[in-house]
C-alpha cells in the first residue's frame, strides 16, 4: 500500500537559517505517527512543510500523487492541518468557526448544505463542544477554544490529519478524550500525524519519528526497544520509558545523587 | 436549556434585525435631512411653489444626504475589509497610504492651477475630485510596489505606513512652497459633503454596489484568514490572488469616497466595531452590516454638522470622531464591567 | 444726379441704422475667467454674490455695490457690505445659502470645487483671482465689461494716480530703505514678487527678500538677522513681540525702534490685491515717514 504522505529531500529555512535538512519520510496510511524531539528540532516546521503552508525544497507526495499535480481544493479536502498558536477568530460563533473547516468541500460562495452541517455537528459532538455552538469564540476558555479548533480540523473529514500540539490548554480528561477521537479516526482509516510534547500520550501512536537538529534520527514502531533508545538519546537520556500495564510511560530520569546532569 | 435556546434565537435573529434597524435609521435621517440647512423646513413647505426652494431641497439637500450615506457606506466597507485582511481591529481604510496620496494629489492640483494655461486647462478638466482619486489610487499602487506584492501582510502594512508618511511629507513640502493653498487643503482635509450633487452621489452608490458584490464574493477568504494565514492556506484558499483583489477593493472604495467628500476619519474604523459589538457574523454579512452602519453614522454626523450652528456648518470629520469615539468609549466602559466582549472577557 | 445722391444718402443712413440696430441687439458680453472658461452674458448681472474680499471691493469701486446680494464672511469693506448676508467662506461656501439668494453671477477665486458645484446647479460662476498689480487692472477691466460699467479704466487710472501721489509723498530720506515685511509668525515673509512687495517696490524701498525666493517664502530667522533690514513691518499683530526673538534685539531696526505693527484692518488693505492698494500704500508711507536712517 502506498504511503499516505511521503517526503523526499525535504529542506526548509526559517529566517535564513536552515531548519530541515534533506528529510526523507514515509507515513503509512491508516496509522498514527508521532513526531518527537527536543525543542528546536524542527518538528512544527516539518509538519508545516508537509501541509504545504511553508515554502520548502524537495518533494512531497499526498496519497501517492505529487503535491503540485493535485489542485488546491482537492488537496485541502484530503489533508487537514491544525496549527499551533494560530490567530483566533474571536468574533465568530463556534459553529461558524467549525463550518470554516468545510470550505474545501463547498463550491465558492455556495451556502453550507446538509452534509456540511452534519459534519459540523459530528465534529462538535466529538469534541464535546456542541452545547456552546452559538457562543462567540472570544468568550471561551483556553481549553474550550482548543477543542473548537480541533473540531474545525475534524470537520474537514480529510484522509490525512496533521496536528501540531493539539493538547495545548487541555486538561487530563480532555486529553483522554482526544485519544478517543484519534482512535475513532484510525478506525475510519484516517492517517494521523501529530507533534506532541506530552511524550506519554505520544507513545500511544503506532509509529514514532524521532527528530533532532532538523534531521530524522529514527523512524519505527513505538513498541520497539530501538525506538525507546532513540527517544531517550534524543532527549539526552533525561527520560526513561517504562511499561505500565498495556501502555508506555515516559518518566523524567534523575541521577541518583540528585545533581543535575549537565550534559 | 431554555436560556440557551433563548440566546440562540437572539443570536440568530440579530443580524437581520440589525440590518432592518440600520435601514430604518437611514430613511429617518434622509427625511430629516430634507429639512436641515440654511432655510430649515420652510424650504420644504415652499418647494411646491418656489423653484428656488425646490432646487434647494431636491438638488442640494437630497443628493447631499444620500451622498453622506454612500460615502459612509464606502468607508465602512473598506474598513471592514481592511480589518479582516490585516486581522487587526485598528485597521482603517486609510491604512495603505490612500489618505496622504489623496492630499498630495489635491495639493499638487491646487499648486499648479494658474501656473500655465495648459496646466490650468488640465486641472479644470480633472477637477480636484479626479486629483484626489488618482492620488489615493497611486499611493496604494506605490504601497504594493514597495511591499513587492501582497504575500506578506506585515510587509504590506509597513509599506502602507511608509508611503503614508512619505507622501504626507511631500504634501507638506508643497504647502511650504505654495502656502496660498494651505487653506484650501485644510478644507479638503476636514471633509465635507457640501459639494456632493446627484452625479457624485449616484457615482458613489454605484461604486458601493460594485464593491459590495466584490466583497461578498471574496468574503470566504476573509473568513479563512480569521483563522490565521497558514490555516487559510491549508483550507485551499487561493490567498495571493484574492489578497490583490481585496487590496484593490479597499483602494477603489476609499478613493471614491475621499475624492467626493474629502478625508473623513473614524467612520471606517468605528462602523465594523459597532456591528461586531452587537452581532457575531461571518464577513459576508459583516461587510454589509458595516456599510449600513457607516452610512447611518456619516448621515447622522452630516446632519448634526449642518444643524448645530445653522446656517453655518461644522466640519463633518469632527462630528464623526465625536459620535464614533463616544460609542467606542462607551463600549470599552461596558466591557470593563461585564464579561462578554472581545476585549478582556476571556477566562483561562 | 440729385436723386441718385439722395438715394445713396438714404441707403447709407439706413445701413448705418441697421448696423447700430444689429450691434445693440447682439449686446451679448462675453469674458474669459481665470480658469479659461468663456462666459456669455445676455444682460449685465444684477444680483451678484462675491466670495472673495478683493472682488467685493472691486465691484464696489466700480460703483456697483448695490448689485451685491451676498458676500463671504471675510468681506468687510466698504462698510455697506457688512450688512449683506454672509454665505460662508471662499473655500467653504454655503451652497444652499448662495442658491437661495438667486444670484445671476457668483464671483469666486481660482479653481475650487465650489465653482463646479455651483455651475452644476445652473448658476453663472466667474473665477477671478487678482494676485499682482497687473491682475488688479485686468480684473477691473473684466468686471467693468461684464457689469456694463462705461469707463472702468477710469477707476484704475484714479487708483494709479493715488498710488503715484503716495509715492511722491514719501520723504526722499526714506527711499532706498531696506524693508522686511512679515506676513505671519512662522515666519512667512512677503517677497518682491508678492502684491505687497510690488507696492513696496513702487514706493522705492528695497525688500530683503528678492523675487527669486518666491512671493511668500518661509524664512529661517537667521536670514533676517543677517540681512539686518532698516525697517521691520509686521502684518500680524500676534507677532508683535519681536524683541524677544533670539538674536533679534541686536538688529538695527529693533534698536532704533523702526518697527511698524499693522492692525487687522490695515493689513487687509495691504494684503488684498484690490482697489484699496493706494490706501495700503499710504499706510506704508505713514510707517516709513518716521524712519530716519
Amino acid at each position: 500500500m502506498s504511503p499516505a504522505l511521503s517526503a523526499r529531500s525535504l529542506s526548509a529555512s526559517l529566517g535564513g537559517v536552515q531548519v530541515l535538512h534533506n528529510i526523507d519520510l514515509d507515513f503509512a496510511a491508516g496509522r498514527w505517527t508521532s513526531i518527537l524531539g527536543p525543542n528546536g528540532a524542527g518538528k512544527s516546521t516539518l509538519l508545516k512543510a508537509l501541509a504545504g503552508v511553508l515554502p520548502h525544497t524537495g518533494s512531497v507526495a499526498l496519497l501517492g500523487q505529487p503535491w503540485h499535480s493535485v489542485p488546491h481544493r482537492m488537496r485541502a479536502q484530503q489533508l487537514a492541518w491544525l496549527g499551533q498558536n494560530e490567530a483566533c477568530a474571536d468574533d465568530l460563533m463556534v459553529q461558524d468557526v467549525v463550518l470554516l473547516g468545510r470550505l474545501p468541500h463547498q463550491a465558492w460562495l455556495a451556502p453550507p448544505n446538509g452534509r456540511d452541517w452534519a459534519a459540523v455537528e459530528r465534529a462538535l459532538r466529538f469534541t464535546q463542544s456542541w452545547e456552546w455552538r452559538h457562543r462567540p469564540l472570544g468568550q471561551l476558555s483556553g481549553g474550550e477554544r482548543q477543542r473548537v479548533l480541533l473540531a474545525r480540523a475534524l470537520a474537514v473529514e480529510a484522509k490525512v490529519l496533521l496536528m501540531d500540539e493539539p493538547l495545548t490548554n487541555l486538561d487530563p480528561p480532555h486529553q483522554a478524550d482526544w485519544l478517543c477521537v484519534v482512535e475513532a479516526l484510525l478506525t475510519h482509516g484516517t492517517t494521523v500525524v501529530s507533534v506532541l510534547h506530552e511524550i506519554t500520550i505520544a507513545l500511544h501512536a503506532h509509529d514514532v519519528v524521532v527528530m533532532r537538529d532538523g534531521r530524522v534520527c529514527h523512524h519505527g514502531a513505538t513498541d520497539l526497544a530501538a525506538t525507546h533508545q532513540a527517544i531517550s538519546a534524543a532527549f539526552d537520556h533525561r527520560i526513561a520509558i517504562h511499561a505500565v500495564g498495556a501502555q508506555w510511560v515516559a518518566l523524567p530520569f534523575v541521577q541518583p545523587n540528585g545533581i543535575p546532569h549537565g550534559n | 436549556m431554555n436560556a440557551v435556546d433563548a440566546s440562540v434565537h437572539k443570536a440568530a435573529r440579530s443580524p437581520t434585525l440589525l440590518a432592518v434597524m440600520l435601514v430604518a435609521v437611514a430613511l429617518f435621517l434622509l427625511i430629516a435631512g430634507l429639512g436641515i440647512g440654511s432655510g430649515g423646513w420652510s424650504n420644504v413647505v415652499q418647494a411646491a411653489n418656489d423653484p428656488v426652494s425646490q432646487l434647494i431641497v431636491w438638488d442640494i439637500r437630497l443628493p447631499r444626504t444620500l451622498g453622506a450615506w454612500a460615502a459612509g457606506a464606502l468607508l465602512a466597507l473598506a474598513g471592514a475589509v481592511a480589518q479582516g485582511l490585516f486581522r487587526n481591529p485598528l485597521a482603517d481604510p486609510f491604512l495603505l497610504g490612500s489618505a496622504s496620496g489623496a492630499s498630495l494629489g489635491v495639493a499638487l492640483a491646487l499648486a499648479f492651477f494658474g501656473v500655465s494655461p495648459m496646466a490650468t486647462v488640465w486641472i479644470v478638466r480633472l477637477g480636484l475630485t479626479g486629483a484626489a482619486f488618482l492620488g489615493a489610487v497611486g499611493a496604494v499602487l506605490l504601497t504594493l510596489l514597495l511591499a513587492r506584492g501582497v504575500q506578506h501582510t506585515l510587509r504590506l502594512l509597513l509599506s502602507g505606513v511608509v508611503v503614508g508618511v512619505v507622501l504626507g511629507a511631500m504634501g507638506s513640502l508643497v504647502l511650504l512652497i505654495v502656502p496660498e493653498v494651505m487653506q484650501a487643503m485644510q478644507a479638503f482635509l476636514l471633509g465635507s459633503t457640501a459639494f456632493v450633487g446627484w452625479t457624485s452621489g449616484l457615482l458613489m452608490l454605484v461604486v458601493w454596489l460594485v464593491c459590495m458584490v466584490l466583497a461578498w464574493l471574496l468574503s470566504p477568504v476573509l473568513d479563512g484568514l480569521a483563522l490565521g494565514e497558514a490555516t487559510a492556506q491549508s483550507l485551499g484558499l487561493p490567498l495571493a490572488q484574492m489578497r490583490v483583489a481585496l487590496v484593490a477593493l479597499i483602494a477603489l472604495a476609499t478613493a471614491t469616497a475621499v475624492a467626493q467628500t474629502g478625508l473623513i476619519a473614524f467612520v471606517g474604523l468605528a462602523a465594523p466595531h459597532l456591528v461586531r459589538s452587537i452581532v457575531k457574523v461571518t464577513h459576508g454579512r459583516l461587510v454589509l452590516l458595516s456599510s449600513l452602519a457607516g452610512g447611518a453614522l456619516l448621515m447622522a454626523a452630516d446632519l448634526l454638522a449642518r444643524l448645530l450652528v445653522a446656517p453655518q456648518e461644522l466640519p463633518v470629520g469632527v462630528l464623526t470622531a465625536v459620535l464614533g469615539g463616544s460609542y467606542l468609549i462607551w463600549l470599552m466602559q461596558r466591557s470593563g464591567g461585564a464579561s462578554g466582549s472581545t476585549m478582556d472577557g476571556r477566562r483561562s | 444726379m440729385q436723386r441718385r445722391l439722395t438715394r445713396r444718402l438714404v441707403l447709407g443712413l439706413l445701413l448705418t441704422f441697421y448696423a447700430f440696430g444689429c450691434a445693440s441687439a447682439s449686446e451679448v458680453t462675453q469674458a474669459t475667467d481665470d480658469s479659461g472658461l468663456l462666459i456669455r452674458f445676455a444682460r449685465a448681472p444684477q444680483r451678484i454674490v462675491s466670495l472673495l474680499p478683493s472682488l467685493t471691493e472691486t465691484v464696489c469701486a466700480l460703483g456697483q455695490c448695490q448689485r451685491l446680494v451676498g458676500v463671504d464672511r471675510y468681506s468687510n469693506e466698504p462698510q455697506t457690505v457688512k450688512q449683506l448676508p454672509k454665505v460662508g467662506g471662499g473655500l467653504d461656501p454655503n451652497i444652499e445659502a448662495i442658491v437661495a439668494l438667486k444670484p445671476d453671477l457668483v464671483l469666486i477665486a481660482g479653481s475650487t470645487r465650489s465653482a463646479e458645484r455651483l455651475r452644476n446647479l445652473g448658476l453663472t460662476v466667474m473665477a477671478l483671482e487678482p494676485k499682482t498689480h497687473a491682475d488688479v487692472q485686468r480684473v477691473i477691466r473684466v468686471l467693468g465689461q461684464v457689469l456694463g460699467v462705461p469707463d472702468a479704466d477710469k477707476v484704475w487710472r484714479d487708483m494709479d494716480e493715488a498710488m503715484h501721489a503716495a509715492t511722491q509723498s514719501l520723504p526722499p530720506t526714506a527711499r532706498g530703505l531696506r524693508v522686511y515685511f512679515e506676513v505671519n509668525q512662522a515666519p512667512y515673509a512677503a517677497g518682491e514678487s508678492s502684491f505687497i512687495g510690488e507696492t513696496l517696490t513702487r514706493l522705492g524701498v528695497r525688500n530683503i527678500v528678492p523675487a527669486a525666493m518666491g512671493p511668500f517664502p518661509q524664512l529661517n530667522p537667521e536670514y533676517i538677522v543677517r540681512a539686518d533690514p532698516d525697517v521691520i513691518m509686521v502684518g500680524d499683530s500676534n507677532g508683535a513681540d519681536i524683541r524677544n526673538r533670539p538674536g533679534w534685539s541686536g538688529m538695527r531696526a529693533v534698536r532704533r525702534n523702526h518697527v511698524c505693527v499693522f492692525n487687522a484692518q490695515e493689513s487687509d488693505s495691504l494684503v488684498r490685491p484690490g482697489p484699496r492698494m493706494a490706501q495700503g500704500a499710504r499706510t506704508l508711507v505713514k510707517c516709513l515717514e518716521r524712519m530716519t536712517p
